[in-house]
């Protein structure tokens, strides 16, 4: 087995590890506070044409492996995940369905300013009711004419009341589930498209995440986001895996962020005459908290690998957001011990990681439903 | 035209450091960059070379394997090609073998001008341009802070000397050092990345520069390091007491006074 990065993708991680540093992390704490959009640093970093990551390059992507993708998620989420939510979902869901059954007019419409950064794209499946249960999903797409007809309302949208156009999940048919549920694209402007309420978050703060709301929405046909109807939910199956392990690479982000900064306190911290990281119950917390990364690295780039090698990975990727996510918990929860009171205060950075950290719990699948679906994949049907 | 730009890769201001129990090396955490004062000579070179017709920016080390990925950043940032020189049989404590071997690569290279920062940040020695310079018998400017065309013959330089600052012109060929000031590197495009990851960069054998090996190994060097020590730990700070500030202000200038005798 080799382990070792190549050395491409060694040279992307320290360009991206330095960009990160130089753009974003001394962003990071403001971006948090004043929760707002960053639409300056948006333009500053879009230019640099990273949007385009997993995107062939003859359409001006970078054709990027899926380890050097694991690499972006992670830097990018490290230095503030706030922002890095925005630019993961224009990089992957949020314009995933426009490149897979786009026509050239709304590719040329949409995919493209969306990779160079002029629009803001994204990915609507939640709802008041549904979020893993995507069978539960109640917006619906109504056959009118030369189009559709779509009516709900979503929540929980990242980037919605910003985007300039989205992909929505809406069910053809309530009465047959999940075998009814396709994608559609809505312009901003389309009549009766409009944002309803910000949500006030926790954490992931800067990126703006709300409602979207459809009301007698017509799209035409050339919306309509598939080769047939109904196949909705498998198309989703094409980029879950990978949504999962970048949820996890972000997790392990934070993480990261969040452990050089108690490991840079840890050795400057004098408490009763020396620098606390003297202390066993101190080092005690390094050794645990470097082993979960690295453990939770290697299930990352192992899935990352695997689904480069088109191998089925659907459990170890469930297994990965899961293990990440816990383990980013333990680190921002150990990291705010380290630092004592300090952690306490708004003034210092380890209450922002340990706030960030709370969101991964839910995106890419709750943990109680991924358990089930792991053990359910172990077990098999009985 | 050619512009050459010399460069160093060196380790991280915030890698780990360690003296070895020989006590004449150091073991260096695996942390390693294009150096600090580089990246001026490189994003310079690039800006030069949208000014003048028919240029091209070529980097080149002298340093291990490891050092690609430094040449790797500058073809990020817009460099157009770049090249390794072998340090492995070089003796490299003595900044004038390094200069010989860049000197040298420069002659087989062609060159109009040179470009290179000011001091690599880990052994500080800010000597390899001065050097360069001497041995290929041109012109040099250390520190410069800015650099401007005339014609193709010559540039106009400033940079800043003791309460001035001074402009030079300068004829060509010539090697110039760059100071912190002198621009704003830039961070890389994907493109620029992309281009970088794929590039081939060829290693140059230093003994195909016109040097001897008994000019390059060990017994070359005219200097000798002897030992290395750790920086001595600062003592700890001191915080003064006071139920008023003024109370607290006297105390700290009779502390100023008598221990630290700096008033």
């Amino acid at each position: 087995m080799d382990f070792t990065l190549t050395e491409q993708q060694e040279f992307f991680k320290k360009v991206i590890v330095d960009t990160v540093d130089r753009m974003i992390v001394p962003k990071a704490q403001e971006i948090d506070e004043k929760d707002e959009f960053p639409w300056n640093l948006w333009k500053e970093f879009t230019a640099l044409g990273y949007l385009g990551l997993r995107y062939p390059e003859e359409i001006g992507g970078m054709n990027a492996d899926k380890i050097m993708c694991m690499i972006f998620y992670e830097e990018i989420a490290r230095g503030s995940v706030g922002f890095a939510q925005s630019v993961i979902m224009n990089i992957l869901m949020g314009t995933y369905f426009i490149y897979r059954f786009g026509s050239d007019s709304i590719k040329e419409r949409c995919l493209y300013p969306a990779m160079r950064g002029e629009k803001i794209a994204t990915i609507c499946f939640t709802e008041d009711q549904s979020g893993s249960d995507l069978g539960a999903t109640r917006t619906t797409a109504v056959k009118d004419g030369n189009g559709w007809r779509i009516n709900g309302t979503k929540m929980w949208i990242t980037n919605g009341p910003i985007c300039d156009f989205c992909t929505v999940l809406a069910t053809t048919d309530p009465s047959k589930g999940l075998k009814a549920l396709n994608f559609f694209l809505v312009e901003k402007g389309t009549p009766g498209f409009s944002s309803g309420q910000v949500l006030n978050k926790l954490g992931c703060r800067g990126t703006v995440t709300g409602e979207l709301v459809f009301d007698n929405v017509w799209v035409p046909d050339e919306n309509f986001l598939g080769d047939e109807l109904g196949k909705g939910v498998i198309y989703v199956g094409e980029i879950l895996d990978e949504v999962r392990l970048m949820t996890a690479a972000m997790a392990l982000g934070i993480a990261k962020g969040a452990y050089n900064e108690g490991l840079e306190f840890a050795r400057k911290r004098v408490a009763f005459g020396q620098p606390i990281g003297n202390y066993q119950l101190i080092r005690e917390k390094f050794a645990d908290m470097d082993t979960l990364m690295n453990a939770a690295r290697l299930m990352i780039y192992y899935g990352a690998w695997m689904m480069e090698n088109n191998m089925d990975v659907r459990t170890l990727a469930a297994e990965t957001k899961m293990f990440a996510t816990e383990v980013c918990l333990k680190v921002v929860d150990e990291v705010t011990r380290i630092y004592g009171a300090n952690a306490f205060a708004h003034e210092y950075t380890p209450q922002r990681y340990f706030r960030d950290a709370r969101f991964l719990l839910y995106g890419g699948g709750t943990h109680e439903v991924l358990k089930d679906f792991i053990g359910r994949s172990i077990i098999g049907k009985l | 035209m050619n512009i050459l730009v010399f460069i160093k890769q060196v380790a991280d201001t915030e890698a780990r450091i360690l003296i070895k129990s020989d006590n004449k090396s150091l073991e260096i955490e695996n942390k390693y960059n294009l150096n600090f004062f580089d990246e001026f000579a490189v994003e310079e070179a690039i800006r030069l070379k949208t000014k003048l017709k028919d240029s091209k920016v070529i980097v080149c080390t002298c340093g291990g394997k490891k050092a690609i990925e430094a040449l790797r950043t500058a073809i990020a940032m817009g460099a157009d090609q770049a090249y390794l020189i072998d340090n492995t049989d070089v003796d490299t404590e003595d900044p004038l073998i390094t200069a010989k071997i860049l000197a040298g690569y420069a002659k087989k290279e062609g060159f109009d001008i040179i470009l290179c920062g000011r001091q690599a940040i880990d052994d500080e020695n800010g000597a390899i341009g001065p050097m360069v310079a001497e041995f290929l018998n041109i012109p040099h400017i250390s520190a410069i802070m800015k650099l401007d065309v005339k014609d193709e013959k010559h540039m106009i330089v400033e940079r800043d000397a003791e309460g001035a600052r001074q402009t030079f012109e300068v004829e060509l060929p010539a090697l110039f050092t760059t100071q912190k000031g002198i621009n704003e590197p830039r961070v890389p495009l994907i493109t620029g990345v992309m281009k970088a990851m794929k590039a081939n960069i060829p290693v140059v054998d230093p003994l195909t520069l016109g040097l001897k090996k008994e000019e390059l190994n060990s017994g070359a060097s005219k200097i000798d390091v002897l030992f290395y020590e750790t920086p001595k730990a600062r003592p700890p700070v001191k915080i003064i007491d006071g139920e008023t500030a003024q109370e607290k202000a006297r105390k700290l200038v009779k502390l100023l006074k008598e221990e630290a005798k700096v008033l």
